[in-house]
């Protein structure tokens, strides 16, 4: 009789695939990449560079969360943005109004997310394809709306003295991360690798096997029975919680929340980056958040340059060109960049290799 | 011994179609029972009410004394009840060893393939099947026969007691079919409750030492395979008025 792994065994299991893995190819050019994000912060103190890659590392984190829910569940979210202004907005009040330490304000705003999205959300998990789509959508117009509102606004000043429901600045206190950049960057940069190396293994146990039944025919996955609404809660409270950590870094990463944050347009990011590097692929993300953060600051710096105004200007102005590229990619490279690109890069190397 | 599965006036419609007309009928515990109609009688509709996937407008379904009428049809398969589809369903994008898994991981079914280790006990099932061979192929490549079989394996990683076939010869090849047959003789004979549907008579009648008849929603029939065969509004039904049985 076979009992339950335990720790030590599932430690092992892992080792020996962390071994394996590291002889592959793919593994090999993940972990050239770790390093490379790993010393960039001591290779040179330049704030700008320091930031993109922040801003890249935040935005891998939301696309995987966006990535597991709609690639392993099959539940495409339209209004994953709810996470991320919640748990902003959350993690934001939280450290300036009560003076919490920020990794048990990340925490709080993570939670809160969850929470909140399983009230808004949990309703549209009823709904299937283009109708949790837009209830989704639906939601987080809403909330976006919601906090724009300059009534609601006056309440809030109210309550809450010499600040606006339109958001807080100033979130800069968390002097460590502001004397030393590298700190936030380092914080970021593990936080990152936890994300998406538990995503991946996830995916893999048990429950990521019944989350995938359910993404391949939810009524089989029941007639095996399976509680399909309990496990898509489950997913649905994952995605949420990882779309806050990355909320809650986002607000450190501006020093201050607005309520831009709600909208719709960061959920379509989150679309776009984990279709560009490739949905059901969680280390795709980083791919489809390294291009999208990339190209996008070369676009508004395009877009910033005197010389390009009128039509022109509209031309690089970063959604409408990113939208173009999805379009692309479904029509050509479905199943998203990183593995094609991973197959040409293997091809590159063995030809200098002359294999 | 006993009455495991017990349907009570069981009446389904669809907007003004009447699928199921006041069907009733007992099983006991242990039995072998064929359901057979004409196309459109109305099997795969009171499959999928008894299984839970919808819900009946009146009547009851008693399954293990037990009223299920209107439970979900996860619980239902957590008690014991488990369907086979007549368009067969797999996780198109697993391994098969993946798709028996997702029925071991049943709360009912895992209280058993834990004790073995869950890849274990599914690759247990796959053999019993006669798949073990494809473990690690996704069903998307499979034969149809090979399908049913996978089927059968999913139905039976829940542990079931009665075992709902909706159809399983239907698409087979002679030898694909006696494969079935023989899979299926040998889960009765391991003590599932079986209960099978079929419109091609032939291989029915000579698998099951009993049979239940419906046509248009109604039943008409139940008794040993030779007597409802040669039953006047069994014939009428599949062959119109004036025609005999080969």
């Amino acid at each position: 009789m076979k009992k339950r792994k335990d720790l030590k065994t599932v430690l092992n299991d892992f080792k020996s695939y962390l071994r394996f893995w590291i002889k592959t190819f793919r593994g090999q050019v993940t972990v050239l990449c770790l390093i490379g994000l790993a010393i960039l912060p001591f290779i040179t103190t330049n704030t700008y560079i320091i930031g993109i890659f922040n801003t890249f590392m935040i935005y891998t984190i939301f696309a995987a969360s966006w990535d597991f829910l709609a690639g392993y569940v099959g539940q495409v979210s339209f209004g994953h943005a709810i996470f991320l202004g919640v748990s902003a907005y959350v993690t934001a009040f939280t450290v300036k109004f009560f003076l919490f330490p920020w990794w048990f304000a990340l925490i709080l705003g993570a939670f809160f997310a969850v929470l909140f999205g399983l009230i808004v959300g949990v309703p549209s998990l009823r709904l299937k394809g283009p109708y949790l789509a837009l209830g989704t959508l639906s939601m987080s117009l809403i909330l976006y709306e919601l906090f724009k509102m300059s009534s609601l606004g006056l309440l809030w000043e109210a309550t809450f003295p010499g600040t606006e429901l339109f958001g807080t600045t100033g979130i800069g206190q968390i002097i460590i991360f502001t004397d030393i950049p590298q700190i936030f960057y380092i914080v970021i940069f593990i936080i990152m690798c936890v994300v998406v190396v538990f995503l991946t293994h996830f995916v893999k146990s048990n429950t990521g096997t019944i989350l995938k039944a359910i993404r391949d025919d939810e009524t089989g996955a029941k007639a095996s029975g399976i509680n399909t609404t309990k496990y898509k809660v489950i997913a649905f409270m994952i995605s949420g919680f990882i779309a806050g950590i990355a909320g809650g870094l986002f607000t450190f990463r501006h020093t201050g929340v607005n309520p831009g944050i709600f909208q719709p347009l960061y959920s379509f990011y989150a679309i776009i980056m984990a279709a560009l590097g490739g949905i059901a692929t969680i280390s795709g993300s980083a791919l489809g958040a390294f291009i999208f953060v990339f190209l996008g600051e070369i676009l508004r710096l395009l877009g910033d340059n005197p010389n390009i105004t009128g039509t022109i200007g509209g031309f690089v102005e970063p959604i409408f060109v990113f939208s173009i590229i999805l379009i692309i990619i479904i029509r050509f490279a479905e199943h998203g960049l990183l593995k094609p690109a991973l197959e040409r890069l293997k091809s590159l190397w063995d030809l200098i290799l002359g294999r | 011994m006993g009455v495991i599965l017990e349907v009570k006036n069981l009446t389904k419609k669809f907007a003004g179609l009447t699928a199921v007309n006041d069907m009733s009928f007992e099983i006991q515990r242990g039995e072998f029972v064929g359901l057979i109609g004409p196309n459109g009688a109305g099997k795969t509709t009171i499959f999928n009410v008894i299984s839970g996937l919808e819900k009946p407008n009146s009547g009851s379904i008693r399954f293990d004394g037990r009223d299920i009428t209107g439970m979900k049809p996860h619980k239902i398969v957590n008690l014991g009840l488990v369907r086979t589809f007549q368009l067969v369903r797999s996780f198109k994008f697993m391994t098969l060893l993946d798709n028996i898994n997702v029925s071991c991981l049943s709360p009912r079914g895992k209280e058993i393939a834990k004790e073995y280790g869950i890849d274990e006990y599914s690759s247990t099932i796959l053999g019993s099947v006669g798949l073990i061979d494809k473990a690690r192929l996704p069903p998307v490549i499979l034969p149809h026969g090979d399908l049913r079989k996978l089927q059968i394996g999913k139905a039976l990683g829940t542990n079931p007691q009665l075992l709902l076939l909706d159809e399983p010869f239907s698409g087979l090849s002679h030898e694909e079919a006696v494969d079935i047959t023989e899979l299926i003789e040998s889960l009765h004979s391991d003590g599932v409750t079986v209960f099978v549907t079929g419109h091609v008579l032939r291989e029915l009648m000579g698998l099951v030492p009993r049979v239940i008849a419906m046509h248009q929603g109604k039943f008409i029939a139940d008794g040993p395979p030779k007597e409802v065969a040669n039953n006047k509004i069994v014939l009428e039904a599949y062959l119109g008025r004036g025609g005999t049985f080969a």
